[in-house]
């Protein structure tokens, strides 16, 4: 897995953000960026080439669901692998997700090993 | 003639026994067809009947006139609207604001701490390196010597390094100080919270309207935020592990 590949962080709590982007940086992985809304970072994805979207589901402006049709719908962003990092824990939320197309989903709160995980296997199967 | 009430007339406060009475006198009149009779009974039937209506109308009326005349001169209501609601607001944006602050200072102080803690390591494995040299006699005198003063500050940065990270330690202990406070202001809205849904079950017990709560239709479409972790196993993942079966269960 290439540890310079580009990720962006969504997520509306800026807390929840340097989390994740602490505990990426522990897994080797220095590229980020940040936005805070489906709205911000939708943009930014556009502008930029990113190889991961991590981002979370409940968000004011535009939330993760609506970011990851959007993403998928897009002709030049619709490969990006999506991890999803949300509270959001109903069945049925969880299953909406799937069919959206995402690529990994971790549940609040979660733990280093749980992250490095399900970017592990994104890659794994994405290389595989 | 009460023993040939049907049962479902129980209830009914106008079939009393003048009117039920009536109602056979009518059945005779219809057999008879005895025309006037029958117009005067209908008529007196009616009568009968509305005016018993109008009383239950009345008694109706009266109570819920008096429950919501009770429900708007009750002092509390009045106190929870002007001053317990905006109250509970403002604590508990107070408690955003004091958790948001106390997560953020925690992890400030972490991140500084993470950097002394590289410089340890960095230092140490750079000292090594040199040592094992040392060891395998391959230094010369000048990075011997260099060696030396390096291992010297070493030690002394050991030392004030770890006190720094002592004091940061302490630092986020205290960070944690928001837990008291918030706790106990978290407390003080729920007893508000409870007071709150004492008095709209009584409002919603006037108006009547008991009527079918339905389950909000659950879609899965729309973020809803956390789940408290008693929730039903059924419909909610509770752990990850609960996560990865669902997903699973859907080819992941």
């Amino acid at each position: 897995m290439d540890k310079d590949m580009k990720i962006l962080i969504v997520d509306d709590f800026s807390t929840m953000r340097r989390i994740v982007k602490n505990l990426l940086r522990d897994l080797g992985f220095n590229n980020t960026a940040e936005a805070d809304d489906g709205q911000t970072a939708l943009p930014m994805l556009k502008s930029g080439k990113f190889d991961l979207l991590v981002t979370d589901w409940n968000m004011p402006g535009m939330d993760g669901l609506t970011l990851l049709r959007e993403v998928r719908a897009d002709a030049s962003l619709c490969k990006l692998p999506v991890l999803m990092v949300t509270a959001e824990a109903k069945r049925e939320q969880i299953v909406v997700a799937a069919e959206a197309g995402v690529n990994g989903y971790v549940v609040k709160p979660f733990t280093a090993i749980t992250l490095k995980e399900k970017i592990n296997k994104i890659f794994e199967r994405l290389e595989g | 003639m009460s023993e040939d009430k049907p049962e479902n007339s129980q209830g009914i406060s106008y079939l009393t026994d003048e009117y039920l009475s009536r109602m056979d006198t009518l059945n005779e009149a219809l057999k008879s067809g005895d025309e006037g009779k029958i117009h005067g009974l209908i008529g007196e039937l009616t009568t009968l009947r509305e005016s018993a209506l109008y009383l239950e109308l009345g008694k109706i009326t009266r109570e819920i006139h008096e429950s919501i005349n009770a429900f708007g001169n009750d002092q509390k209501v009045a106190k929870l609207a002007i001053e317990s609601i905006p109250d509970a607001k403002e604590r508990l944006n107070y408690i955003v604001t004091k958790t948001d602050q106390a997560a953020h200072k925690t992890m400030e102080v972490a991140e500084a701490t993470m950097v002394l803690s590289d410089g340890f390591s960095d230092r140490a494995r750079s000292l090594r390196k040199r040592w094992e040299k040392f060891r395998n006699r391959e230094l010369s005198k000048e990075d011997f010597i260099n060696l030396n003063d390096e291992i010297d500050q070493f030690f002394n940065s050991v030392d004030d390094d770890s006190r720094e990270i002592n004091r940061k330690m302490n630092d986020i202990m205290l960070a944690q100080d928001y837990q008291d406070i918030t706790g106990q202001m978290i407390k003080q809205v729920v007893t508000m919270v409870q007071e709150v849904e004492e008095k709209l079950v009584r409002l919603v017990t006037i108006s009547g309207a008991w009527c079918s709560v339905s389950d909000a239709k659950i879609d899965g479409e729309v973020a809803e935020g956390p789940q408290l972790p008693t929730a039903d196993k059924d419909k909610v993942a509770t752990s990850q592990g609960d996560v990865d079966d669902i997903l699973a269960s859907l080819g992941f």
